[in-house]
């Protein structure tokens, strides 16, 4: 393969979802195994609301939640916050790579509202649920920790309401169909893809990998979290990995191809964890309480009106697409307003009640067996409903209503 | 995926929508063409490229084209 062709087809075209699924979930295992933590990034967003805060002269460090969490040191001497930065590098590299990173400005201002509304509630509920679809989803359920499946359940229900939001007709998109040009090619396609991109993605990726190993001969635990977080930004970006659609699409077009994939990182994540689990690495377990169904719905709930979860605002931002932007300044917002609540809030919702650890109740293999299970029928059942959706959609066409909309 | 003697016969530009705007315009859209018809989508969402064409493809409709130039994508879809 010549290093054109390399160039095509691994830093230019778009990857296929599943493999990046996969390997997101093998290297989240690996993460585990090497830091202690899991693939999270929310709880880094609420510090950094935290440490927002304390400049304007509050002290959220006297709160339960930061007490929880901490807010100690700062984002380069976390393991969270290198590690989201490594993935905001990540990101901005392999969208350069593909010269994909341009101003996408809103179409309308009231996308604007939507992604900050639906992002500042998509923050509150993570946090609630002490975690986004990563911690408390794609390696929440891994961890053998009971909290994940009542989120991953809950989310599920809100996307179904996020979604007849989202598509309402004062959302919708207008649909516009003009005569194509006879040249065939549109104005914009025409246009040259700016190539200079690519060598700033290249210069982007070495500094990072130069900063990470640099942070790791004086700290190896940083340095690592910091090469995982550029990791997983190139997956992210390179695959279009999306939560938020893999919930969306179902009930939009009936498409299960990201949840599945997600289902099956999940399953290649879990046999990893469990294994430093049984070599004596403390999972992280978090308390099953309603704090997880009423976080799962609303964050449901608001990354499908935001259009996009706490991972994906954060590759979009990186390509320019300006929507984002709004997206994680509301879930920063959204996630902060949750940890000044939660001395109030956290005690009926979640502190009092159990944290359950499946691989404790259920013995080592039963928990294993059980969250396999799990994810074997959760399979099965996205397979059944993406047919029955098709089928049913052949005998009654789902968008006969959009005739009216086109004219 | 390249068919030669097609060319599309509408346009629908949604650049600046981000998903999943662009594949439900898509869907609305193709429901006014006739068959044989082709429709070009034009979108500068990254992830419509896990959306449009498969479920293009699973409304029943023909993916003549997938071309990804920088940040636009354009699609050539046949009813």
């Amino acid at each position: 393969m010549s290093w054109a062709e390399f160039r095509q087809a691994c830093l230019v075209r778009f990857w296929t979802p599943l493999p990046a699924v996969i390997a997101a979930g093998v290297l989240s295992a690996l993460y585990f195994g090497l830091t202690g933590t899991f693939w999270a990034v929310t709880g880094e967003f609420t510090r950094w609301g935290g440490e927002l805060l304390q400049v304007f002269g509050l002290h959220p460090e006297t709160w339960g939640y930061f007490r929880i969490i901490g807010l100690e040191g700062t984002p380069l001497t976390r393991v969270d916050g290198v590690m989201v930065l490594g993935m905001f590098a990540g990101s901005l590299a392999s969208a350069l790579w593909a010269s994909n990173v341009k101003l996408r400005l809103p179409r309308r201002k009231r996308r604007i509202v939507q992604a900050l509304v639906g992002g500042a509630i998509a923050g509150f509920g993570a946090r609630l649920a002490m975690g986004c679809n990563l911690a408390a989803f794609f390696t929440g359920i891994p961890q053998f920790s009971l909290h994940a499946w009542f989120f991953a359940l809950s989310t599920l229900v809100g996307s179904y309401f996020g979604t007849r939001v989202a598509l309402l007709p004062a959302l919708r998109a207008d649909v516009k169909l003009v005569r194509a040009p006879a040249s065939g090619a549109s104005a914009a396609l025409r246009a040259a893809p700016a190539h200079w991109q690519f060598r700033v993605g290249v210069l982007v990726f070495c500094v990072a990998v130069a900063a990470a190993l640099g942070l790791a001969s004086s700290a190896m635990k940083l340095g690592l979290a910091a090469l995982f977080g550029l990791a997983f930004g190139i997956l992210i970006e390179r695959a279009q990995i999306c939560f938020t659609s893999a919930f969306r699409d179902m009930w939009i077009t009936g498409r299960t191809t990201m949840a599945r994939a997600i289902v099956l990182g999940m399953a290649a994540s879990a046999i990893g964890i469990f294994s430093y689990v049984q070599l004596g690495v403390a999972p992280k377990i978090l308390w099953a309480g309603p704090n997880a169904i009423i976080g799962g719905v609303l964050f449901g709930f608001g990354i499908v009106v935001a259009g996009g979860c706490e991972t994906g605002w954060m590759y979009r931002s990186m390509e320019g697409q300006v929507h984002y932007w709004f997206v994680g300044i509301g879930n920063i917002a959204g996630a902060t307003v949750l940890a000044a609540l939660w001395d109030r809030i956290g005690p009926p919702l979640a502190t009092s009640w159990p944290k359950v650890n499946l691989l404790e109740t259920f013995g080592p293999l039963g928990g294993l067996a059980l969250t396999y299970a799990g994810l074997a029928l959760g399979f099965a059942l996205l397979l059944w409903w993406e047919k029955a959706f098709v089928a049913r959609r052949s005998r009654a066409p789902a968008y006969a209503e959009s005739k009216e909309a086109l004219r | 995926m390249t068919d030669a003697h097609k060319q599309p016969d509408f346009l629908l530009d949604m650049s600046g929508e981000p998903c999943p705007y662009p594949v439900v315009a898509m869907l609305e859209a193709m429901q006014a063409l006739e068959g044989g018809q082709v429709l070009e989508v034009l979108a500068d969402c990254p992830q419509s490229i896990n959306s449009i064409p498969g479920d293009a493809q699973r409304a029943g409709y023909r993916v003549l084209k997938v071309e990804q130039q920088g940040p636009s994508i354009r699609y050539w879809i046949e009813r």
